[in-house]
């Protein structure tokens, strides 16, 4: 959510006036940009940039993004640097390029309205929602772009995915293909601000108050100047959370002016609210031609991705084209210049160059320009981490995958058989006074990488468990859905559990012949040999174990199972690696602290927070597994 | 001691420090080497090589080296690549002298560890490093020409003992000696272990190479004892298990020598104390600058207790500190700049040698310019700034006491009726890391190195003071007095010593891994003490279960300011994996120990009005 509008925004502010090249040259002579308000049915206006090509020899298609992060530059002298972009291939191809300021934000008219919930059944002109508002925008387009082949589509990242996701609701007949890229889908269940109901505090408090240009202050009238954000007071993002304490207290920084955190707060189960909040409303009788894209490290929007495009495969069945591409990327990594690694891991090819060429680029083409071929983009477009390689499916999950279980065993030990002890636990201290960090550093910001960092730092930790397989004697490659399936016992009413699904590298493995062994580390390139690559986690608030509306508490002591799913992995743990698991209960400050107490966390106070006690059983009668969706050769 | 390091790489011509020379060709074109055997009074005899300047038109001073990692390179045709303690004095010209020391590389006899000194030698058979040392000087002095009966002794880490271990009954043409670094007490505070506690990580890897055995005289030791390479240390020392496990036949497997009499002495017995050399820095006449640095891994201790030990029973003689931000020999390299997140923003090194070392040997050796140097030159980091103080530790300095309390609280006023106490379980399966990162060697940075990654661990407590309203400058000793019990009987006590930084503090761009430095909780001084020695290093104690019993630990020195908007923090742990060696938490000798012997221990310290734990800071007075 939040880092598309750094980048875009500093893409716009920075990068306009200073880096030209012969591509800026070549567009500035080729492109004319328009600055236009549309009218939408209820009169209200959307303010929108158009950039159309001065060529009139052919008809050119319309590629459109609505984004809650600005169109700027504002002016139609001042343009986008698309020339330092991917895009720029739209533009060679002549496609004529809109973005849309969405109703209420920047320089558009009305109020914003965040994730608007899809109105299915609309009956008067002023029942309108995004899928409205694109409908309308691109009948205008379609009817006053002048020389345009009538072909449109709809690409977006983000919150701009989500926009894409209700573009392709609108069923508009000139809406030919919709792109729908790390869509915000569900903010209570997978993306952004809430995993299983458990709050993403950092990134929520960054996006609305703190950093994001002040993304949840009011807009009282359109303006091209961002709002102003409150800024952090600690540039230790552990301290400042930990010392904050309760989100209650977080809320005092907010303020009364921000809506929508105090919507957050008042909605703390997935209620009726939430429910409408979900874009997976929207996916019911696509027309347009759909590619789903997603990253597998994308720290924001994960779940989207997955679990729009299988709502929409479900919502749509025998629909023609309805695809998915996931690779091994951060948030945008996509769409960005260099995809050759993220963090530490390598992929042996610049799989975002790959990406553009070879699906976005054609999908749009072959759709809106009946140009090219499409038979390269299988129904699922996979970038197998660990083995490196892109491989095709014709569904997802795949249909030679089988789910297997896994069972922690005494000794820390992770194997296929089931465990035989009698009466065999792990245990330790959850403390919300000292919580596991999600990261080994320290940072100011969220990291891009956490998602496939190094864990050694919390296999450390007193409080972190660790079972793993001896070393694996053939390649074990999973795709889908991991699900944890924990027996557990806690000495409080509440508690968090953190899955965390583990490459363990070979002791002797090393990247671009870094000496390892070196006295002096050339610039802290991170050991590779042993590394504990996390390959997917993902949180489980306890008291939602059973249903995310109604949250039932633990009774202390008492034998009680956890089971969670884990979003979609695609990932290959070679011969010779290991798998480890690893169970904690905070994920801090990424994940807000449970005070271990059955109640609603968002009116915690600071003196509600106590130490547990947690157990994971792993004997013959209580057998805690993790059960992996392993792909058979 | 782990100068092996630097040593073999100097060698092997790959250490930048070492290597670095203007001007390769140069000691061959001004020098002329000899490689030659000189007697002992006992008939062994020291390979020594000689470098001598071609120039003859005055007479030379000797400048030497006692070392056990190797003169080399061996051949008269053979020159190494930088000569003498700096370049400098390279290029001044002084006869330079290499020696193997007795019994290591092409030397003959007997190498014993850190070579006990026997005072009061009986007969020719006595002989230790003070009387080797004064046969080769009495050698060079009648078989070199062209030498104006004056010779200085340097070296760093363990030539830095070979120097010091000169100065009782020295040969009088010995006029300066610099100890830089210089092993100095191997059970209480230098490399081997700190206070008793075992400093696993660095011993086992030095002594794989240090402790292997030879037949004789040899120009290269060959392999190390035994291979192992891990790009883990942690991992690799938890997974090895208890101490005894290093004895197996993948390991040491009883060939190194020394890695027997190591985990032999696990108290302070006779085998310590008489490689103990301070005792005998009595009535010592020679001129001496000891040099040591404050991020020195290996022979911080020995640096501040050698000059400590000849100020006190040679209170006379011509002794001077130097103390600076380096790390253990750092400043024997061209430039030293910035370390850690520390940027002293001017070479260091460069006023150290021009100003302190070189005009240090030209005075005292050949009567050239003056050397008015303080006796301390400190570096004072915080402000990052050289102070010169006519005592060490300075004469204005106040020791306060800064109390623990509850909720954190670290501060210099005593509360009355205070009660309570803080407690973690400390468990030998699961250590406190010394660093955070993974290494496949010792993490260099670890004394300057941030602690929030232990913070927030359960098993580490943190108290800190309020915000600094005024610079407080820490200028000498840092001692903590806790008062601890635990449910078992025996344990390790580790403080840290940490300046915090404001919340605010800015990052400077290009910092590798993007680390915040707001909130940055930079250690400043820490050690471990090995809890049964806490009355007695001979004679270890057990703790009594549950019984509140008082530790006292001594910190070695710091020159620090804590600047105003900082806030002081003391961390306190039990262990310190695999910096030092896992506790089994149970009262024994621990080389002995097996896997079932280590337990885990709750582990109590104190704050209540009658036994409220502390550290001791020596606060200058400005």
């Amino acid at each position: 959510m939040k880092k598309i509008s750094l980048f875009i925004i500093i893409v716009f502010i920075s990068f306009v006036s200073f880096s030209q090249n012969a591509d800026s040259a070549w567009l500035v002579n080729n492109y004319t940009k328009m600055e236009r308000y549309i009218t939408m049915r209820d009169g209200v206006r959307l303010f929108t940039s158009i950039y159309t090509p001065k060529d009139k020899t052919e008809k050119h298609p319309i590629l459109m993004t609505r984004t809650p992060y600005s169109c700027a530059p504002y002016g139609e002298s001042n343009w986008i640097d698309f020339w330092n972009s991917y895009e720029m291939a739209y533009f060679k191809e002549g496609y004529t390029i809109v973005i849309q300021d969405v109703r209420g934000r920047w320089m558009s008219e009305d109020e914003f309205v965040n994730v608007r919930p899809f109105n299915a059944a609309k009956k008067t002109k002023k029942d309108i929602d995004e899928a409205s508002d694109t409908y309308d925008t691109i009948d205008w387009l379609v009817k006053n772009i002048s020389n345009n082949n009538g072909n449109v589509g709809v690409f977006g990242i983000s919150y701009p995915g989500f926009y894409s996701t209700m573009a392709a609701a609108s069923n508009h007949p000139a809406l030919k293909a919709v792109s729908p890229q790390a869509p915000v889908t569900n903010w209570f269940i997978g993306d952004d601000f809430h995993h299983n109901g458990v709050f993403f505090q950092m990134d929520a408090f960054d996006f609305y108050a703190a950093l994001g240009f002040g993304f949840g202050q009011p807009h009282t009238k359109p303006t091209s100047v961002p709002a102003r954000s409150v800024g952090y007071p600690v540039h230790d993002n552990y301290k400042f959370f930990l010392e904050n304490g309760s989100l209650k207290n977080l809320t005092k920084y907010t303020g009364d002016t921000i809506a929508f955190w105090k919507d957050l707060m008042s909605h703390p189960n997935y209620d009726a609210w939430w429910k409408a909040r979900d874009a997976r409303n929207a996916t019911k009788n696509l027309q347009p031609a759909m590619l789903w894209v997603g990253g597998q490290f994308d720290a924001e929007d994960c779940w989207g991705a997955w679990n729009a495009y299988k709502a929409a495969e479900q919502n749509n069945p025998g629909k023609e084209f309805n695809k998915i591409v996931e690779g091994p990327w951060y948030h945008t990594q996509w769409s960005n210049h260099d995809g050759t690694h993220h963090g530490n891991i390598q992929f042996g090819s610049n799989t975002s160059e790959y990406y553009q060429q070879h699906f976005e680029i054609p999908f749009f083409n072959y759709f809106l320009k009946g140009k090219g071929d499409i038979s390269q983009i299988a129904e699922a477009n996979i970038f197998l981490t660990g083995a490196n390689e892109w491989k095709t499916f014709s569904q997802w999950p795949p249909s030679n995958k089988e789910d297997k279980t896994m069972y922690l065993q005494p000794g820390g030990k992770l194997d296929w058989l089931k465990p035989t002890a009698g009466n065999s636990f792990s245990e330790y201290t959850s403390d919300p006074g000292k919580p596991v960090p999600y990261e080994e550093f320290v940072h100011f910001n969220r990291t891009r990488t956490y998602m496939s960092d190094d864990q050694r730092f919390a296999a450390r930790r007193p409080d972190v468990l660790v079972f793993q397989t001896d070393t694996l004697t053939n390649d074990v490659t999973i795709t889908g859905n991991v699900t944890a399936d924990l027996v557990t016992s806690i000495s409080s009413t509440d508690a968090d559990f953190v899955m965390k699904v583990i490459d363990v590298f070979p002791d002797n493995l090393g990247y671009n012949n870094v000496n390892i062994y070196a006295e002096k580390d050339p610039q802290k390139i991170d050991p590779m040999g042993g590394y504990q690559m996390l390959v997917r986690a993902e949180i489980m608030r306890g008291k939602f174990r059973n249903s995310l509306e109604n949250p039932e508490p633990f009774t202390p002591d008492k034998i009680t199972e956890v089971k969670w799913e884990l979003p979609d992995v695609a990932h290959t743990f070679l011969k010779g690696h290991r798998i480890m698991i690893q169970i904690q209960s905070s994920w801090f400050p990424l994940a807000d602290r449970n005070p271990q107490k059955f109640m609603d966390i968002y009116k915690a106070d600071d003196s509600d927070f106590q130490k547990a006690n947690i157990r994971i059983y792993h004997d013959a009668s209580n057998q805690s597994k993790i059960i992996l969706p392993v792909l058979k050769n | 001691m782990k100068i092996n390091l630097l040593a073999i790489a100097c060698l092997l011509n790959t250490y930048v420090l070492c290597q670095e020379s203007p001007d390769p060709g140069f000691v061959r074109e001004n020098y002329t080497k000899m490689d030659t055997n000189i007697p002992m009074r006992d008939g062994i005899k020291l390979y020594t090589v000689i470098y001598m300047p071609k120039n003859e038109s005055e007479k030379y001073p000797f400048l030497m080296e006692r070392t056990p990692y190797s003169s080399a390179p061996y051949g008269e045709n053979n020159y190494a690549g930088r000569i003498g303690p700096n370049t400098n004095l390279m290029k001044e010209e002084y006869i330079f002298v290499y020696q193997d020391v007795r019994g290591r590389y092409m030397s003959e006899g007997v190498n014993l560890e850190v070579t006990p000194f026997i005072p009061g030698k009986k007969n020719a058979k006595e002989v230790d490093e003070s009387s080797d040392t004064y046969d080769t000087v009495d050698w060079l002095l009648k078989n070199i020409k062209n030498n104006n009966g004056r010779v200085g002794l340097y070296g760093i880490s363990y030539p830095g003992f070979y120097a010091t271990a000169c100065l009782p009954d020295a040969h009088p043409a010995i006029k300066a000696v610099s100890p830089q670094a210089p092993v100095t007490d191997e059970f209480i505070g230098d490399d081997a272990n700190h206070n008793g506690a075992f400093f696993l990580l660095d011993n086992f890897d030095f002594m794989n190479y240090f402790g292997k055995e030879r037949s004789g005289p040899i120009k290269d030791y060959g392999s190390q004892v035994f291979a192992v390479k891990t790009p883990d240390v942690f991992n690799f020392f938890l997974n090895l298990g208890p101490l005894k496990n290093t004895q197996s036949p993948k390991y040491f497997n009883r060939r190194s020598y020394i890695w027997n009499e190591y985990l032999q002495h696990d108290t302070y017995d006779h085998y310590w104390k008489s490689r103990n050399i301070r005792p005998y820095l009595k009535n010592i006449q020679v001129p001496v600058m000891v040099i040591g640095g404050w991020f020195d891994a290996e022979d911080l201790f020995g640096a501040l207790h050698t000059y400590e030990a000849i100020e006190q029973q040679s209170p006379l003689n011509n002794n001077y500190l130097v103390m600076g931000p380096w790390t253990h020999g750092a400043w024997a390299g061209s430039v030293w700049d910035k370390f850690g997140t520390y940027n002293y923003t001017t070479n260091i090194n460069k006023y150290f040698q021009d100003s302190l070392e070189t005009k240090f040997f030209n005075y005292y050796l050949k009567d050239k310019g003056n050397f008015n140097a303080s006796e301390a030159t400190v570096f004072e980091t915080g402000t990052n700034e050289w102070r010169h103080f006519n005592k060490w530790p300075p004469a204005n300095i106040i020791y306060t006491e800064y109390y623990t309390g509850s909720n954190k609280n670290l501060s210099s006023e005593k509360k009355i009726n205070q009660s309570g106490f803080e407690e973690y379980v400390s468990d030998p399966g699961n250590p406190v890391p010394y660093t955070n990162g993974i290494y496949s060697h010792r993490n260099n940075e670890y004394m300057v190195e941030d602690q929030r990654f232990a913070e927030s661990r359960k098993d580490v407590l943190a108290y800190e003071t309020g915000t600094l309203n005024n610079d407080v400058t820490v200028a000498g000793k840092i001692t903590a007095d806790l008062f601890v019990s635990t449910t078992s009987t025996d344990a390790d006590f580790v403080v840290k010593v940490i300046d915090v930084l404001p919340d605010n503090e800015t990052s400077p761009g290009g910092a590798s891994r993007d680390v915040t430095m707001a909130g940055y909780q930079r250690l400043v001084r820490a050690e471990v003490m090995r809890g049964k020695f806490r009355n007695n290093y001979e004679n270890p104690e057990p703790f009594v279960p549950g019984k509140i019993s008082e530790v006292k630990i001594n910190l070695n020195d710091v020159c620090h300011t804590f600047k105003k908007g900082h806030k002081i923090m003391l961390q306190i742990q039990s262990s310190w994996f695999p910096l030092v060696d896992r506790n089994p938490q149970k009262f024994m000798r621990i080389p002995d120990a097996h896997e079932k012997d280590f337990q885990k221990a709750t582990i109590r310290i104190y704050h209540d009005t009658d036994h409220v734990s502390k550290i001791i800071l020596p606060v200058l007075q400005q």
